[in-house]
């Protein structure tokens, strides 16, 4: 049986009709066609779903829609404003830390939630490794996506010591 | 299949939901079992009374020298609680190590419980830790030892409404630690995780030694010879090794697609010398001040 439900996306107020066994990813690629959230395992295995809920990475695979009403959500979409990249974004690009993409989108809003906890701290590789364990990509050996997270926590840290 | 979606505003409603509901109906804290298990349609999940959203209940806060903390606490924030750090080291190794970061944003002490698995990362750490549980049911409250919930592979005693609410660590544990094999670092089942802790006494004499294992039988468990032996002894190399063979003898494990019988066996045994030698160099720290 479908229900109201206010999602908030992306700094986005959406009123939908989704039935209890909805998920917030189903919810947000099927009503709100916000594909670049992934659907694969439904396990939280792979991370491809990947979203912010009130600023911290979860998997949407096993989130219903209803448990985020009155939640901020953000999504991959979400990372920049229409027209531009994200400095994270940027970074993927200059190291060149994406091949086929799939999982680019669950590894930038991961490693997003990464940063925003490290709050401009000094980065450390063993940590960023970590950090990302949850979202898996099979084509890089993920050196190139450390490096891309990586020089974008050392270029935050470096922004902080400057403001001191 | 349709799922209902029930979320109470308060304890009250969530047991009388789940009262008039019945059997297909489940609590949801942070799902990262449960709807993992409905996805994989392995669990009928009819209706669920989402826990999540109710206040206060994850909070992480003093109790006398100990800890107490809300069933809702995240692993996330066990795992970087500086207090948990500093009183239940263990708790926030085993914290640590549970999933990826997606899972621990969601994870919930009071769900590790109730869910019963055996290779469960923080139960055998309440198990060697000596916390009580704290449950909410139709009847009234009642705080009943950790070991006395566990009933089996995904059993526990709580009765059909009641809620986890609370975890209490009644004594400070500086000098605890929890160690984990898996077949990689992360995102990993336990093939073998144990988790210790040590009392000393004014001598330097074990006062009191807790063990417990995960995933070498039915349910967590903890090594009573193994503790009783070491009671009222000097900490050498040599006891903790004795501790370690008798962690070995009280294992049942399985053999299955992560590990044999043997080899888990064989990790019980290492993994018990390991974490002794780990709590009680943290104990030697905590006591003199200079870093383990």
């Amino acid at each position: 049986m479908k229900a109201p439900l206010t999602l908030d996306v992306n700094g986005m107020r959406h009123e939908l009709e989704v039935s209890g066994e909805t998920t917030l990813l189903d919810a947000l690629r099927e009503e709100l066609g916000l594909t670049g959230t992934k659907k694969n395992c439904l396990e939280a295995e792979c991370g491809v779903c990947t979203v912010l809920l009130d600023g911290k990475a979860v998997n949407s695979c096993i989130l219903l829609a209803h448990q985020c009403e009155g939640r901020n959500i953000t999504t991959v979409e979400g990372l920049a404003r229409p027209g531009s990249l994200s400095p994270l974004q940027q970074a993927f690009i200059q190291h060149g830390a994406v091949q086929c993409g799939f999982c680019i989108p669950g590894m930038l809003v991961t490693a997003q939630s990464y940063l925003d906890e490290l709050d401009g701290r000094a980065p450390d590789r063993d940590e960023v490794r970590e950090a990302i364990a949850g979202t898996l990509c099979r084509c890089t050996g993920y050196s190139k996506i450390v490096d891309a997270i990586e020089a974008e926590a050392l270029r935050l840290n470096a922004a902080r010591w400057e403001a001191c | 299949m349709p799922l209902n979606f029930h979320r109470p505003s308060s304890l009250r409603e969530a047991m009388d939901l789940k009262q008039d509901l019945g059997e297909a109906c489940h609590f949801l804290a942070g799902g990262t079992d449960l709807m993992i298990q409905r996805n994989r349609g392995r669990k009928i999940v009819g209706a669920v009374v989402d826990l999540s959203r109710l206040r206060g209940l994850d909070r992480i806060e003093p109790l006398g020298d100990g800890l107490r903390i809300g069933a809702l606490a995240r692993m996330r924030a066990l795992e970087t609680d500086e207090r948990v750090r500093i009183l239940a080291p263990a708790l926030a190794e085993a914290a640590r190590v549970v999933g990826g970061a997606q899972v621990r944003h969601m994870a919930t002490l009071g769900g590790n419980i109730a869910n019963a698995s055996p290779a469960a990362d923080t139960v055998p750490v309440l198990l060697a830790l000596a916390a009580f549980v704290v449950v909410l049911g139709p009847n009234g409250e009642r705080r009943v030892p950790i070991a006395e919930l566990l009933a089996g592979r995904g059993r526990t005693t709580l009765q059909a409404a009641e809620i986890i609410t609370h975890v209490e660590l009644p004594r400070p544990a500086r000098g605890s630690a929890f160690l984990k094999a898996g077949r990689r670092k992360a995102m990993e089942i336990a093939v073998v995780n144990a988790a210790v802790s040590l009392e000393l006494d004014a001598k330097g004499l074990i006062h009191a030694a807790r063990l417990a294992l995960g995933a070498v039988a039915d349910r967590s468990l903890v090594v009573a010879d193994a503790e009783a032996m070491m009671r009222g002894q000097a900490p050498s190399p040599e006891l903790f090794k004795a501790a370690a063979t008798l962690a070995r003898d009280a294992s049942r494990p399985i053999s299955d697609v992560r590990a044999s019988a043997d080899y888990r066996r064989h990790l019980a045994s290492v993994l018990t010398e390991r974490a002794l030698t780990l709590a009680h160099k943290r104990l030697v720290a905590a006591t003199t001040g200079i870093p383990a």
